[in-house]
């Protein structure tokens, strides 16, 4: 060590008043922190799975009552069986393109203002969920807090949901009807663009 | 001569080093009171069913609800006892995401369920809820504080959730159950999941 030892007393006074003398937390909630912010993370970090969750509250206010409220309280529970055969590991195929497909056929669902019966409505959007939450359910078992990240990607989820669900009031005026029409238009021409990479096309 | 200097410099530094400033000692009389209060509110797996189990109450209307606002923190004052007996008991943690899934897929459905129903939900969560706490107290721990804190934590949450939730109830609008049940539809989600995640992995209790 080279200096002066007034330099070097100097160097380790530094080094020392720049501890931060902490108290040591046996539980520090880091990973439920982490494991909440990679869980939110998780939806809102694909477009894909962007487009297809707001489509479904878009869908659902097209629709009208009772579709508004059936559809986004469905969703997360058959969302959670999908979630479930992730975190099995079953081999589910098709897991990019359906979601991919989720976002076409939401998309001109929404763009068409097509209006089937509720179940089949219902069923469109449950067998979406499945691949959806298996997506998710495969990143559960790596997750810094399986609870916090589950409760993360949920709330985005739901929020993504809520986010079509206000767009969707917007039918309520001549020009909303249109409007929301286009956004349907917008979210089936992303979904094909990613549609088109899961075949490799893109 | 420069050995003394060299001392001064490490005490000062030693003194001016950064800690934290804190004119409320909690740890010095009633420490353990609030670490009682305080660990039910650090899970996510207890804060979830007792929310979802204030809408559900709030879904019966007040007059049910009443009667768990009693009985939630007298059966988590009755688990955190039973802790201090039985240290060890298993299947604690499936029946924990079981209670999570249960609640919230109860507050999904909004269904009416007889006041002997409602109040055994309670029961069993209180139970459970106040073991595992119990469970964590370490040798050290002032049980007295700290089971006193777990339950006024208990009753104080329990009592202004559901207070809240039936004051956005009786609110104008009739999307405001429907948000309750999205809200019980998504705590029944994060339940059935990382159920399915615990048994897959074979997590012990």
């Amino acid at each position: 060590m080279s200096g002066s030892p007034f330099r070097q007393s100097l160097a380790l006074a530094a080094v020392l008043a720049a501890i931060p003398l902490a108290p040591a937390f046996a539980h520090t909630g880091a990973g439920v922190q982490l494991g909440l912010l990679s869980g939110f993370e998780h939806p809102l970090s694909g477009p894909d799975h962007i487009v297809a969750m707001v489509a479904v509250g878009l869908w659902g206010a097209q629709l009208g009552n009772p579709a508004i409220w059936v559809l986004p309280i469905t969703f997360p529970l058959v969302m959670a069986l999908g979630g479930l055969l992730g975190v099995l590991g079953v081999d589910l195929p098709f897991v990019e393109v359906m979601i991919a497909i989720s976002g076409v056929a939401l998309g001109m669902a929404v763009a068409l203002n097509w209006r089937p019966p509720l179940w089949v409505a219902a069923v469109i959007v449950g067998i979406f969920a499945v691949f959806h939450g298996y997506a998710h359910g495969r990143e559960l078992p790596d997750a810094a807090d399986a609870v916090a990240f589950a409760v993360g990607f949920v709330v985005a989820t739901g929020l993504l949901h809520l986010t079509g669900i206000l767009l969707g009031v917007l039918v309520r005026w001549e020009w909303g009807v249109m409007a929301v029409r286009a956004c349907g238009v917008l979210i089936g021409c992303v979904g094909l663009y990613f549609l088109a990479g899961a075949v490799g096309l893109a | 001569m420069r050995s003394k200097l060299r001392l001064a410099l490490l005490a000062g530094a030693l003194t001016c080093a950064p800690t934290i400033a804190e004119a409320h000692l909690v740890d010095t009389r009633l420490g353990d009171f609030y670490a009682g209060a305080l660990h039910p509110l650090t899970d996510l797996e207890q804060i979830l069913p007792w929310i979802a189990l204030a809408a559900l109450a709030a879904f019966q209307g007040a007059e049910r609800a009443r009667w768990i606002v009693l009985v939630f923190p007298l059966a988590l004052l009755a688990g955190g006892l039973a802790a201090l007996v039985f240290p060890a008991l298993p299947f604690t943690s499936v029946l924990g995401l079981v209670l999570v899934a249960g609640t919230g897929l109860a507050v999904a459905l909004a269904a009416p369920i007889p006041l002997s129903a409602l109040v055994a939900v309670a029961v069993v969560t209180g139970l459970l809820h106040g073991y595992l706490n119990g469970a964590a107290m370490a040798p050290s721990t002032d049980r007295v504080l700290f089971l006193s804190g777990m339950t006024a934590s208990g009753y104080a949450v329990f009592t202004l959730a559901t207070g809240a939730a039936i004051a956005f109830l009786r609110g104008v609008g009739g999307w405001r159950p429907i948000a309750l049940r999205a809200g019980g539809s998504w705590v029944a989600a994060v339940g059935i999941m990382v159920l399915g995640l615990h048994l897959a992995m074979k997590v012990p209790g």
